[in-house]
């Protein structure tokens, strides 16, 4: 299974690594991103399984992404895991009516996460 | 309002139901990130040569400022007597007494010092916090904000990497404990078949009694890096605070950003008025240099034009 990870932050990319790790995936499984531009990019070259994707980014944030991933293609059925700071009520809404399969607010804890994962593969 | 994973679950099974009237806004486009500021370069800081170096000039400078001072000095005699001409001269005319004001005309050391004067006062100023730091680079708050930023990310992705190594190192450790105790189970096996078959060689039955007595403490080695594994993944979770500062940060320098083009929107001048001469002393400044009515009449009447 391959997964993106797309965030700004190389500290989140790696905590999101570990976890991913943790549910028994190896480093080759996935791939990271640090903004939507290079996310967009990849999303071109590699089939993946999920995407999971913060919110603020610089150059192409990530709603921008998921907009740009529903709009078609290969992806436009991968589920998208949307891990951000932003914790609004109306962000959730925006995000969920872009696209997003599910929402987690940071901080999260692993097993959210695991839960979350799980959720959207199932 | 921030909401929790329990509400947002809440949220997405009955979105369609809960759904507000009006879509919030979407959330502006994050700023990009600052580039790193360049800390001081080495060739910035000084070394104790360059200091005495400095010394040695400064006391040169001082060397010449005396010499220039006598210089100075010396004029300003020549002066004193050529005013004394002029004045014996002024004497000799009617209407111009000995007592009549004179013009305050400065001494050339004065001049010469009114500008250390003036930054001794101001680092006095800043030293007491009544005036802010000069602008410089690193006194630049979106500079110095993003410079935090930026710095915090490098230091935690070293932190990161520290972590990443001990679990990594941690796998090499169970896979070592796994192995000795392997070995333990098969030597206790093979020193109970040699008790057996040697009941009277002591060595065997001490030796399998010590193996029996390390059988489990592998297993007991890889629950424990098992536990500290598990404390540094959380310790990595904990991490998240720093891309939450982060974001904390850009916020506020987003708004320090907006709100110095505001505040220039306002200020600014589009340089097409001419910079008029202020007055220094206007009616109603309590300052003691303001002449008085009286003032004002003794002083026409004693130069009588």
């Amino acid at each position: 299974m391959k997964i993106l990870i797309v965030d700004d932050s190389s500290t989140m990319r790696r905590i999101i690594g570990n976890v991913v790790q943790q549910l028994g995936h190896s480093k080759e499984d996935f791939d990271e991103a640090e903004d939507g531009v290079k996310a967009w990019k990849l999303l071109g070259e590699t089939k993946y399984d999920i995407v999971l994707t913060d919110w603020n980014m610089p150059n192409m944030n990530g709603l921008e992404l998921v907009k740009k991933i529903r709009a078609g293609g290969p992806h436009q059925k991968t589920p998208i895991i949307m891990i951000t700071t932003e914790g609004g009520k109306g962000e959730v809404i925006t995000a969920l009516k872009a696209g997003v399969n599910n929402y987690i607010v940071k901080p999260f804890s692993a097993e959210v996460l695991k839960e979350k994962l799980d959720g959207v593969l199932k | 309002m921030s909401m929790s994973q329990e509400e947002i679950e809440a949220l997405m099974n009955g979105l369609d139901a809960e759904e507000p009237a009006t879509e919030p806004d979407v959330q502006e486009e994050p700023i990009a990130e600052e580039p790193a500021i360049e800390e001081t370069s080495d060739s910035e800081e000084m070394s104790e040569d360059d200091i005495e170096n400095l010394i040695a000039q400064t006391q040169m400078s001082q060397d010449n400022v005396s010499d220039d001072n006598e210089e100075v000095l010396e004029e300003s005699n020549e002066q004193e007597a050529q005013d004394d001409n002029i004045d014996d001269l002024l004497a000799g005319i009617d209407g111009v007494v000995d007592d009549e004001p004179k013009i305050n005309d400065e001494p050339a050391e004065e001049n010469l010092d009114r500008e250390s004067i003036a930054k001794d006062w101001t680092d006095k100023k800043i030293d007491e916090g009544v005036l802010p730091l000069p602008v410089e680079q690193n006194t630049k708050v979106v500079e110095q904000l993003s410079a935090v930023a930026n710095d915090s990310e490098e230091k935690i992705t070293k932190i990161f990497d520290v972590l990443s190594y001990i679990i990594d190192e941690n796998v090499i450790v169970q896979k070592n404990a796994k192995e000795l105790e392997d070995f333990v189970q098969k030597q206790t096996v093979l020193l109970e078949t040699l008790t057996q078959k040697f009941p009277n060689i002591e060595l065997f039955k001490d030796n399998l009694e010590l193996a029996k007595s390390l059988d489990g403490k592998g297993k007991e080695i890889s629950a424990k890096v098992d536990l500290e594994n598990t404390e540094l993944f959380s310790a990595m979770e904990l991490m998240q605070f720093n891309d939450i500062n982060r974001q904390k940060i850009e916020r506020v320098m987003s708004v320090i950003r907006k709100l110095a083009n505001y505040l220039n929107g306002i200020f600014e001048d589009d340089g097409s008025h001419e910079e008029v001469a202020v007055a220094k002393h206007i009616h109603g400044d309590d300052n003691n240099a303001l002449v008085g009515d009286e003032d004002m009449d003794a002083l026409i009447a004693e130069f009588g034009n």
